[in-house]
Order: C-alpha cells, then structure tokens, then sequence
C-alpha cells in the first residue's frame, strides 16, 4: 500500500515538473490551460493566464490580445494580409537556403541555377517555391489592397497605414523583380533590360538611376551583383522596416476594420454589440492562424509536387541576341501596355509617377466619411474603373497585341519558339522522317507508312502547321501560300528541320525560311 | 495555496474529459503543421548537405593502379589537394590525413629521420602514423582504401578501419580513397 502512494506521489512530482517547464516555455500557461486552449474552453486559473502571455513572449507581444468579433469575418478581410506575410516568411526561409547554392556572377550564376536543379537533392523543388511564394506575395499584396480600398479601411486613423502599405507593394514589386535577374537567363536579362530602360526616359536623373542599378551603361556583372544585393538585403530590410510600422499600426493603435455596417447604423444595435464582443487572441484566433498557416504551406508545397509548377529557365543570358518574344514579368504588363500607347517618358515615367501619387493620396483625396460602398459610388466607381483599366492594359501588354510581326514569322516562332520547347520540339525523334511536306497537298493521315506505329505526333503537329498556315491565308495575311516543311538527316542523331513559307505581296515573291536542329538526346519530347 | 489544492481536482476532470470536435481538428491541424515542418526540415537537410564529386576531396578519390604505389622503402607520396599522404609499409598501403592530430598543423615527412614530424609542435609518427612523441594525443588519422578491378569495378581488397590495406598481384588494379570515411588514429598510452 505504501509502494502505491509513492508511484502517485511520485507521478504528482513529475507531473508538476513537467507543467512548469511548459509554463517556462509558454510563458505561463501550464497543461492544463494548453489542453484547455485546444478545446476552446474557458481559462482554468485566474487571472486569467493568456493575457500574460502578451507581454512576457517576445511573439505574442506582437500581437493584440483580442480582436472585435465584427473584424473577423472571413468575408471581412479573406486573410489577405495574413497570407502575404506568411509567403514573405516562406520567401526569407527559401531565399536564404537558395543562396546556398548561388553565386551571383555571371560566369557562375547560370550555371549555379543548372547544378541546383540537376544535382541538388530538392533543388528544383526549393527554387520553385521560392518562385510560386514570390507570385503568391505579389498577388496577395495586391488583393489586399483592392479590399482595404473597396471596404474603405483606409480612411481617418488608418490613412498612414495606407501609406505604409502603398509603400510595402512597391518594394513587393521591386522585390519579386529584382530576384528576376538572377538566375542570368535570357527571360532575366532582357526584361530587366527593358525595365531599367524605363527609367531612361526619367527627364531628371534617369541616366544616373540607371547607372547606379546597372552599375555600368549596361547589365553585367556589376548590374547582376547589384540586383542580388537589392535582392536578398536591402529589399527585405525594407520590407521588415515598413511591414514592422505597418503591423504595429494595426495591432496597437486602430485595429483591423470592422465591417461598414456595424459603423454607420445599418443594423441593429444588438448586432452591433455583438460584433464589438472581443475574441481572445488565445485560443481562438491563435488556433486559426495555426490552420491557415497550414492550409497556406499544403497548397504551396501540392501546387508543385501534384500542380506541376515550375519555375522556368530559358537559356543563359547572351548579351548579342535579343529574342523574339520578351515580356516583362506578368505584374508589368499594364505598364508594356502603356508603353505601346506612346511616349516613353509620358507612359513610362509621367503617369505611372501620377498613379503612385494617386494611391497615395487616396485617404486624403476621398473626403467621403461613409466606408460603405453603397455611400461612396464615385470612389467605388474609380476603383473599378481602375481594376478593369488595369486588366485592359495588361492585355495590351501582351505579345498578341500591337506588334506587327508578319504572319509567317509569327506561326514559326508559335511552333518552334527560340526559347522553351513549343509543338515542334515535343515531337518525337523517331517521328521526325526525312522528306519534304507541301501544305496541303501532303495529306495529314498516315505520313509515315515505314513506322510500325505511325507519327501521330507528327501528324499532329503537321495538322497545326497547315492550319495555321490556312487561317493566315483566309485572313489575308498571305496570299498564294506556298509552304513546305522539310526533315533532313543532317548528321548522325541530328535532324534539320526547316520551314518554308512562300507568298505574294503586290505581285512580288516573299520567302521566310527558318531552320531548327534537333539532336536525339535533346531533354524536352 | 489555493493553487497547491487545485491541481490534482483537475487532473481527475482531465481524465473524464472526451475530446471535442474542436479539440480533434486543432491537433489534426498542428499535427499537420507538424509534419509539413518536418517534412520541409528534411528536405532542407538533404538540400544543404554538401555532395562531393569524385575526384575531390570530401568524396571517393582514384590514386592510381597498385604498380604506382611507392614500395616498402620508398618516401610516402603526398596529395596536398585531396590531403592525404599514401604511404606503403611492409604490411601494405594506408592512406593518412595530411593533418597533425595535436592542432591541425599540416606535418612533413623527413627522408633522412624515416618518420613524419609536425613544424608546429614537433610531434613525431611513423611511416606507418604510429605516434613516436610529442604533444598529440593520437596516431595520425587514416582514411578508407580499397582497390578495385579496372574491368569489372569489383572490390579485389578493402580496409574500413585504418589497418593497412593488403595490395592484390594485378598492377592494373585501381587505389581508392575514400576521404568521407575517416578513421581516427589510436590514442598512445
């Protein structure tokens, strides 16, 4: 009997050992209390012990202690600001573990890129992450200021945090671009190319801005250290800076917004109280940051694992060529789009500085004190005004739209693009027989008899190549078509594939002729 | 005091506590939180580990065909890149680290005294890195030594333990190092 009451004294002692180091760690909530939180029950012990806990530990310090019930409507927010911090913390991790493997010059930078996803265990995988977290953050950044806007959270107390925000999606920009360069592609050379170019046209102190980005009058290995720089110290330091104000402002002094119609009497007084009821960070929001952090990470890591993302690579960067379709990154197409409207310093300095002004000023321009959108039809006006502007301009700035190239130039660089794979290349070597193939007059079934199982790969792609060719043809673009295609044996595991297109302009004879290689072991089939 | 009579009113509610719905999904989310964090741990330390090449020092090194080993009673051969020294006793190669076991100083060999001594601290080892005298506290390090069959890429002889490594007849036969494994010497009395 006396051997019993020990063991339970003994698990009593150990059990009040164990409680106490959690409190230690916790800062004062014992296991109980934890288990209690889990359960989204009541504290055990008073006072009570999660209040505390936001002064003694540095992460909850941080963060408010309760929140207004109203404000956490999912509809309120969507978590948008949430979210965008998470991707700028899995940014930071990833960055700092791909900078492991990278060396910022650019006789190594390639090639570091190359050796990361070839060699290195989980190197693809960590690199698009890095790559689908920075589109996620540039995405995030900008749905959540289309919500502060359209909810109207930006007014009164909060139009310095607006400020703070405006600030933080410009550097989110320059931030996902600047890491653009890096892997030293063609994709990367030419698009900061042209972005920097833009600031060419900057009637003062353009030239200086660029040489000090560049580092010399073009991009280099100067330029390349530069942007890494900017990239992985700078940039993020002023992200924390900013993000550090802009936190702070909401969680310290006005709080996330509540719903408009809580603040301008559209319902009832007994809702309004009950949206003003606090919700204790501990458990309940605490709980369900732990969840949306989880949700956030698993459609991150399945979006590359079963999506099938990646982050592309074209060839290494060649000073020399320029290739046929270069884009800015997607985020800038509305300013592409700008630029094809007209003059460079009007469309890519004048007014892009105007519209910053405007994002800026937007707390202080709207004098309206409603938050309501029903009571503010002219701010909300503009804002979709803008949104659909945007959406048009990024259309502009797409390839197909305002480039006069011709048309058989066009339907090759669609086919066979001079960077990534395209339906020619996706052909299998095998498929591609020696011979020469009219458009048609060449039929498109059973073109190669000698094959056991037939080239429907190649047929397919001949199918497309005689539309393409065939639609031209009904829109005018080429007259009197003559079109061939033609597979050489060039050497051995090495195939010449030519297109040949022919058309009248005016009575005259008009040739285009491009050729394209393509070795056995190539990696893209 | 009040507290000291709480506890143990509790731990009895603890048990006759059941699990709530919510209780279940918040461990199934921090459960999975848990192992996406692992998960990504792992792939972080698969990530950062180093590989080593062949060739290079850290991975598996060819040092030639066993008709190049030096014989009994020619000097150790150093190979400053991949750091170690092949020397060949009458009991067979071994391969040593280049560097002292005292503090890492990187000792010589002395033709005229038949032994290694360290310029730091004047520590002294065989031919074969047995400790003579001086501040170290071990026998030099050895590295892992096979050969191998030219044709086939087959094992002919293997040491793992540091023991000198039995050379085959066949002059073709390839030496390797393997300077990940390192054995560290015995420590003297």
């Amino acid at each position: 009997m006396i051997k019993t009451l020990n063991i339970q004294d003994m698990r009593k002692k150990i059990g009040t050992a164990v409680d106490n180091r959690v409190r230690i760690i916790s800062a004062g909530l014992g296991l109980t209390e934890l288990r209690a939180v889990m359960r989204g029950d009541p504290p055990t012990e008073k006072p009570n012990p999660r209040y505390k806990v936001h002064t003694t530990s540095f992460i909850f310090h941080i963060r408010p202690r309760y929140y207004q019930a109203g404000s956490t409507i999912l509809t309120n927010t969507f978590r948008l600001g949430f979210f965008t911090t998470l991707f700028f913390i899995i940014e930071s991790i990833t960055g700092v573990l791909l900078m492991i493997y990278y060396t910022p010059s650019p006789e190594k930078a390639y090639l570091s890129i190359l050796n990361l996803m070839s060699n290195v265990p989980f190197g693809q995988f960590l690199r698009d992450m890095h790559r689908l977290g920075a589109e996620a953050m540039v995405i995030f950044t900008f749905l959540h200021m289309l919500r502060t806007f359209f909810t109207g959270s930006y007014k009164k107390e909060r139009s310095f945090t607006w400020l703070t925000g405006v600030i933080l999606l410009g550097v989110t920009l320059f931030l996902s671009f600047s890491g653009y360069l890096l892997p030293w592609d063609q994709l990367a050379y030419w698009a900061v190319t042209i972005g920097t170019s833009m600031a060419e046209a900057a009637p003062v102190g353009g030239n200086e801005i660029n040489l000090l980005l560049r580092g010399a009058p073009d991009i280099g290995a100067n330029g390349l250290l530069r942007f890494y720089l900017l990239h992985v110290v700078a940039l993020p330091f002023a992200v924390i800076g900013v993000l550090s104000i802009h936190y702070y402002k909401v969680a310290r002094e006005h709080g996330i917004s509540l719903p408009a119609r809580f603040e301008e009497g559209d319902v009832p007084p007994s809702e309004v109280k009950e949206a003003k009821k606090r919700i204790d960070f501990i458990p309940d929001l605490f709980t369900s940051e732990i969840f949306w952090t989880t949700l956030g990470l698993l459609i991150l890591v399945l979006a590359i694992t079963v999506g099938g993302y990646h982050a592309g690579l074209e060839t290494i960067a060649n000073p020399q060529v320029t290739p046929l379709d270069t884009t800015a990154p997607w985020y800038f197409w509305w300013l592409q789009g700008m630029l094809k409207l007209g003059d460079k310093s009007l469309m890519g300095i004048v007014i892009p500085t105007i519209i910053v002004l405007l994002l800026i000023g937007v707390p202080y321009i709207d004098r309206n004190k409603y938050r309501s959108m029903w009571r503010r039809p002219w701010a909300v006006s503009i804002g979709i005004l803008a949104v659909i502007a945007l959406v048009v301009l990024s259309y502009m700035g797409l390839l197909s739209f305002g480039i006069e190239s011709d048309a058989a130039t066009r339907i090759v660089q669609d086919l066979a693009p001079e960077e990534g794979v395209g339906a020619l290349r996706e052909v299998p070597y095998d498929q591609l027989q020696p011979g020469v193939y009219v458009v048609n007059e060449t039929a498109t079934k059973n073109m190669c008899p000698q094959l056991d199982f037939g080239c429907p790969e190649f047929e397919a792609f001949f199918t497309e190549y005689t539309r393409r060719i065939n639609e031209a043809e009904a829109a005018g673009d080429l007259t009197n078509a003559e079109t061939v295609l033609v597979v050489e044996n060039w050497q051995q595991d090495l195939k010449k594939v030519t297109f040949r297109i022919g058309w009248t302009v005016d009575g005259e004879n008009k040739t285009y002729e491009h050729s394209i290689f393509i070795h056995a072991d190539r990696i893209n089939e | 005091m009040a507290k000291e009579n709480k506890p143990p009113a509790e731990e009895t509610q603890i048990e006759e506590i059941k699990i709530n719905r919510r209780e279940f999904l918040n461990i199934a989310w921090l459960a999975s939180l848990g192992f996406l964090t692992l998960s990504l741990g792992g792939v972080t330390y698969l990530f950062s580990i180093p590989r080593f090449k062949e060739g290079e020092f850290g991975g598996i090194v060819n040092v030639g065909t066993v008709s190049d080993v030096p014989r009994d009673e020619a000097p150790p051969e150093n190979n400053p890149k991949v750091k170690f020294w092949l020397s060949s006793t009458e009991e067979g190669a071994l391969a040593l680290y280049t560097v002292c076991t005292h503090l890492g100083c990187l000792y010589g060999w002395r033709d005229q005294e038949d032994k290694f001594v360290c310029p730091c601290h004047g520590s002294q080892f065989h031919k074969d890195g047995q400790y003579i005298q001086g501040p170290a506290p071990r026998s030099l390090d050895r590295f892992a030594i096979r050969t191998v069959d030219p044709d086939t890429g087959n094992v002919l002889t293997e040491s793992t333990d540091g023991s000198p490594l039995q050379l085959p007849e066949d002059p073709e036969a390839v030496i390797q190092v393997d300077t990940s494994q390192r054995i560290k010497g015995d420590p003297h009395a």
